[in-house]
């Protein structure tokens, strides 16, 4: 199990939990805490007891992007990600390391500029009530970029290019995000978002993993092409679980009323 | 330019493309639609304009295609028949290619071809007032371009209805809201000024890092999730040398209005 400076790693049953620990400063990445993700993502994907991830921040914000402050600090600027991006070799969120266990964003307080990563990329989100969103990026000469473009995929368009044009002039309510189905579920009060998120991840894990990794395999495969040939795709993840033996543990342990066992 | 279907004007640094045939609930005859080509144009080039509002005069925001006046300008509808047939349209932003946010302002009923300019914008607001509507199936046409990229911005149910109920149904501005395709119902009167104050806050903020941006989120419109992201990725790192990239933070730090560099730097 390693050890992080900038997050914090829990189990609690079957639900891995990804803390932001940085609260100080907003929860913002600096390059250790991104160094830090691509090795949490994947310490709790291998970890065959976690069926389900929920991701959190410490204190008032969830996480609000990049560290400008480091950025601006020690003279190195974004050089330091210059060859990254440009090649798209990302690693601090679920999707960029491959992560076919559900994750659950639970946003805490404030989601602003690149935190809007973990909300594009987690499969089921909910915050707290008091959340808000907002993205910064233009109002300080900088690109709203791959998380929107995520975003964008996954709900109403003009609320995602409202907020990259808006800049920090606007923010966005937990009760909006709601509406337009950027979260499922609005936790009131605040205090109960962990408790509530603890709740859905352990009533995901009670489903097969390898049926839910192969469907999350099937929905990402919807986000990169069109119709007809995600459907292929899909056909290809479904039809890879016949034989599978949770295929015949789900029928029996729902007629002999108990818990299903699954093959992990 | 001077302009006899539109009305364009800046006020500061917002510039206003004002649909202006109010007597023919705006429809779009040969004449706008040359028009609206050259207004795009001329306010995307105009350094001092860095948002533009579309909106409409009188009750109706935009009906489509002046059907009876096209019927008497064989040469217009011969130019506009190709237009359609080869994806050349020249009505909106998108197909002006205008990397400047564009705020649609809907004053009243956006009929059929009218869609393309809430489809093509980058935020849209509405008055109580607004209703859309497609009637093309009900008049033997096909809808195909806004009902295209409407169903890439919202949910499809709504769009696939709209176009299939035809001129048989309308759909309101309140649920517009809901379902996302528009952001903002506000009362009538003030429609304009609204617009106004959103495009004067859009305004403030870094037009190079803006027009990257659009590109890099329209682009997610074209290619699946990891091309799309590949390709937002190269226009965010390509910002990072960019002379707005040290004048925002340092403009925050001393607490005053950034003094942003020209797009083309």
């Amino acid at each position: 199990m390693g050890t992080y400076q900038h997050l914090i790693v829990e189990r609690h049953g079957p639900v891995g939990w990804l803390i932001n620990n940085r609260p100080d400063q907003l929860n913002a990445m600096n390059a250790a805490m991104r160094s830090e993700f691509a090795d949490a993502w994947l310490e709790l994907d291998a970890d065959p007891e976690v069926r389900v991830i929920v991701h959190t921040g410490e204190g008032r914000a969830f996480q609000t992007g990049v560290d400008v402050s480091e950025i601006a600090g020690d003279g190195v600027g974004f050089a330091r990600y210059r060859d990254d991006m440009e090649r798209f070799d990302l690693h601090f969120t679920a999707w960029h390391q491959k992560v076919w266990k559900p994750v659950i964003t639970a946003v805490n307080g404030i989601c602003a500029g690149g935190g809007f990563h973990w909300v594009a990329d987690a499969d089921i989100v909910i915050c707290a009530s008091d959340s808000q969103f907002f993205d910064p990026h233009v109002s300080v000469g900088q690109v709203v970029s791959v998380e929107a473009i995520g975003l964008m995929r996954k709900m109403p368009a003009e609320a995602v290019m409202r907020m990259a044009f808006m800049g920090k002039y606007e923010r966005m309510s937990a009760q909006r995000a709601y509406e337009l189905g950027m979260v499922s579920e609005v936790v009131d009060p605040p205090e109960k978002l962990r408790e509530r998120a603890q709740e859905l991840g352990e009533t995901i894990a009670k489903n097969s993993p390898a049926a839910m990794a192969a469907t999350k395999r099937a929905l990402a495969a919807a986000l990169e092409h069109g119709l007809t040939e995600a459907c292929k795709l899909g056909a290809r993840e479904l039809v890879s679980m016949w034989g599978h033996p949770d295929q015949e543990e789900g029928p029996r342990a729902f007629a002999e009323k108990r818990e299903a066992k699954w093959r992990v | 330019m001077s302009y006899t279907t539109l009305d364009v004007h800046r006020e500061g640094h917002v510039g206003w493309l004002i649909f202006d045939r109010p007597d023919r609930g705006n429809a779009m005859d040969a004449a706008m639609m040359n028009e609206l080509e050259a207004a795009w144009a001329e306010l995307d080039a105009d350094p001092e304009v860095r948002v533009i509002v579309n909106t409409g005069n009188g009750a109706a925001f935009q009906t489509g295609l002046d059907v009876a006046q096209l019927a008497q300008d064989k040469e217009a509808l011969r130019v506009q028949s190709r237009r359609t047939r080869d994806a050349e349209l020249r009505f909106t932003a998108w197909h002006n290619a205008v990397w400047k946010p564009v705020i649609a302002a809907v004053n009243g009923v956006c009929a059929g071809g009218g869609l393309h300019f809430v489809a093509d914008a980058d935020i849209v607001i509405a008055s109580t007032e607004a209703t859309f509507v497609d009637p093309h199936v009900s008049v033997g046409q096909v809808s195909a371009y806004e009902t295209i990229a409407l169903v890439r911005r919202s949910p499809m149910e709504a769009v696939v209805r709209m176009a299939l109920t035809g001129s048989h149904e309308r759909l309101g501005a309140e649920r517009a809201r809901q379902l996302g395709i528009l952001s903002e119902v506000v009362a009538p009167g003030r429609l304009r000024q609204r617009a106004g104050e959103i495009a004067e806050l859009v305004g403030r903020n870094s037009p190079a890092a803006m027009a990257a941006t659009k590109r890099a989120l329209w682009g997610a419109f074209e290619a699946g999730l990891t091309e799309a992201s590949k390709a937002g990725a190269l226009e965010l790192a390509a910002m990072w040398w960019h002379p707005d990239q040290t004048e925002g933070p340092a403009a925050w730090a001393e607490k005053r209005e950034p003094q942003w560099a020209p797009i083309s730097t």
